[in-house]
């Protein structure tokens, strides 16, 4: 057994996931927050200063796992088909606890993602907490299952720590691609934020084959060549005829609506 | 000369016309719009306001459209000043404010500012309302007005 994200020389790269097959990957981690119980009580009535609580420490864990290459330096940017985060307040042990269910059809596993969804959650918690209480720990953060991939199911074992070794998965994308990046309107109704496409895959380095290869890779995409969609490459407005080239920042956008 | 910036916390305009105006002499006018959230707008009862844009973008077309101001009138200074995240009825929202030796000038390019910003700056606004949240669609007028500016 060795450690995927190392070389032969002991240093760390990304791994090329290329070869791998697409298949269904699932993940659930989970953690808790201990607080007070005048804390817990606070937090069930929405009598914290800073507002509903849950809710944001929900869209704080969604935001999170969809930005954990950003966060995890080897780990690959996944276009991810769900992510939910979840909540349970327990009276009894004083704690809310968190868990996090991250899904998507690709290369590469997605425990990273789940991991990275509960600890922001938990960590949006105290923030909107800390005001009335210190002492909360943030406890017990950890992967409960995976599905999908070369190593297949795994589940923990109650309370098995050796069976976390099998838990080691390799992530996938080229480092070197164009950015694709979905804003607002656009971003919430095809449910993506993010991709990254080599310019070796498209038929040819401009905008138009750029929207055609990621109206084949899914068909959401589509949505991208309305006349009303509008597209911009390294923060300049650009059309479909804009050339392009690894490294390349491409964003795609509502009409503009500020003001 | 220009001074553009993206922001969530509230802009105060006297503050900001202060440091526009230190240690200026030659400086006749300055003309300030400030835009603020209402409490209606495609629905009644407007409850509050989220404000997305494109970093990166934002800045460089703020500073592009002050730029080709800069070059249609003679102006001594210009601040853009736009917010983000939440916001609330009667909270500002925008503020573009523009110095010159003459009001004309001032007058004009604030109103070319607006309206290039309304139509050219990456910000989209999602409204909170009683009945629901939804993203605000693009005013044609936006558009007209835009065109006002489009040299013959």
């Amino acid at each position: 057994m060795s450690l995927t994200h190392l070389n032969a020389r002991g240093e760390a790269h990304m791994v090329d996931v290329g070869d791998k097959a697409e298949t269904q990957r699932e993940a659930v981690a989970s953690g808790r927050i201990v607080m007070r119980p005048e804390t817990l009580a606070l937090l069930a009535e929405g009598g914290l200063p800073k507002g509903d609580v849950l809710a944001t420490a929900r869209i704080a864990g969604i935001q999170a796992a969809k930005r954990t290459h950003e966060l995890i330096p080897l780990c690959h940017a996944l276009l991810l088909s769900k992510v939910s985060v979840d909540f349970r307040l327990d009276d009894a042990a004083s704690c809310v606890h968190v868990e996090s269910r991250c899904r998507l059809a690709g290369r590469t596993g997605v425990e990273m993602e789940a991991l990275t969804a509960v600890s922001v959650a938990c960590l949006t918690l105290y923030d909107m907490c800390k005001a009335v209480d210190r002492d909360m720990m943030v406890e017990g953060v950890r992967l409960e299952h995976k599905t999908g991939g070369k190593s297949g199911d795994w589940h923990r074992a109650s309370e098995d720590e050796s069976a976390t070794r099998e838990a080691f998965e390799t992530p996938s994308v080229e480092i070197a691609a164009i950015r694709v990046k979905l804003l607002a309107e656009l971003r919430e109704r095809l449910d993506i934020e993010e991709v990254e496409v080599p310019v070796a895959s498209l038929k040819r380095p401009d905008v138009a084959s750029l929207k055609a290869a990621l109206e084949k890779q899914d068909s959401r995409f589509a949505a991208l060549s309305a006349a009303r969609i509008l597209c911009a490459v390294n923060h300049a407005m650009a059309h479909d005829g804009t050339s392009l080239a690894d490294g390349d920042e491409v964003a795609f956008f509502p009409p503009v609506t500020g003001g | 000369m220009i001074d553009v910036r993206v922001q969530s916390p509230v802009f105060d305009v006297g503050e900001e016309q202060r440091q526009l105006l230190a240690g200026r002499h030659d400086i006749g006018a300055v003309v300030t719009f400030t835009g603020l959230v209402r409490d209606f707008n495609e629905r009644p009862d407007v409850q509050a306001l989220s404000l997305e844009h494109y970093p990166g973008m934002t800045e460089a077309a703020l500073r592009d459209i002050a730029e080709q101001a800069t070059s249609r009138w003679p102006l001594d200074g210009i601040r853009i000043v736009h917010r983000v995240g939440r916001l609330l009825p009667s909270d500002p929202i925008v503020m573009v404010m523009v110095a010159s030796a003459h009001r004309r000038a001032a007058f004009d390019a604030c109103d070319f500012l607006m309206d290039y910003l309304k139509t050219c700056a990456p910000f989209w606004k999602k409204e909170h309302t009683a009945s629901g949240t939804y993203w605000v669609s693009v005013r044609d007028s936006d558009a007209r007005d835009a065109d006002r500016w489009e040299e013959a």
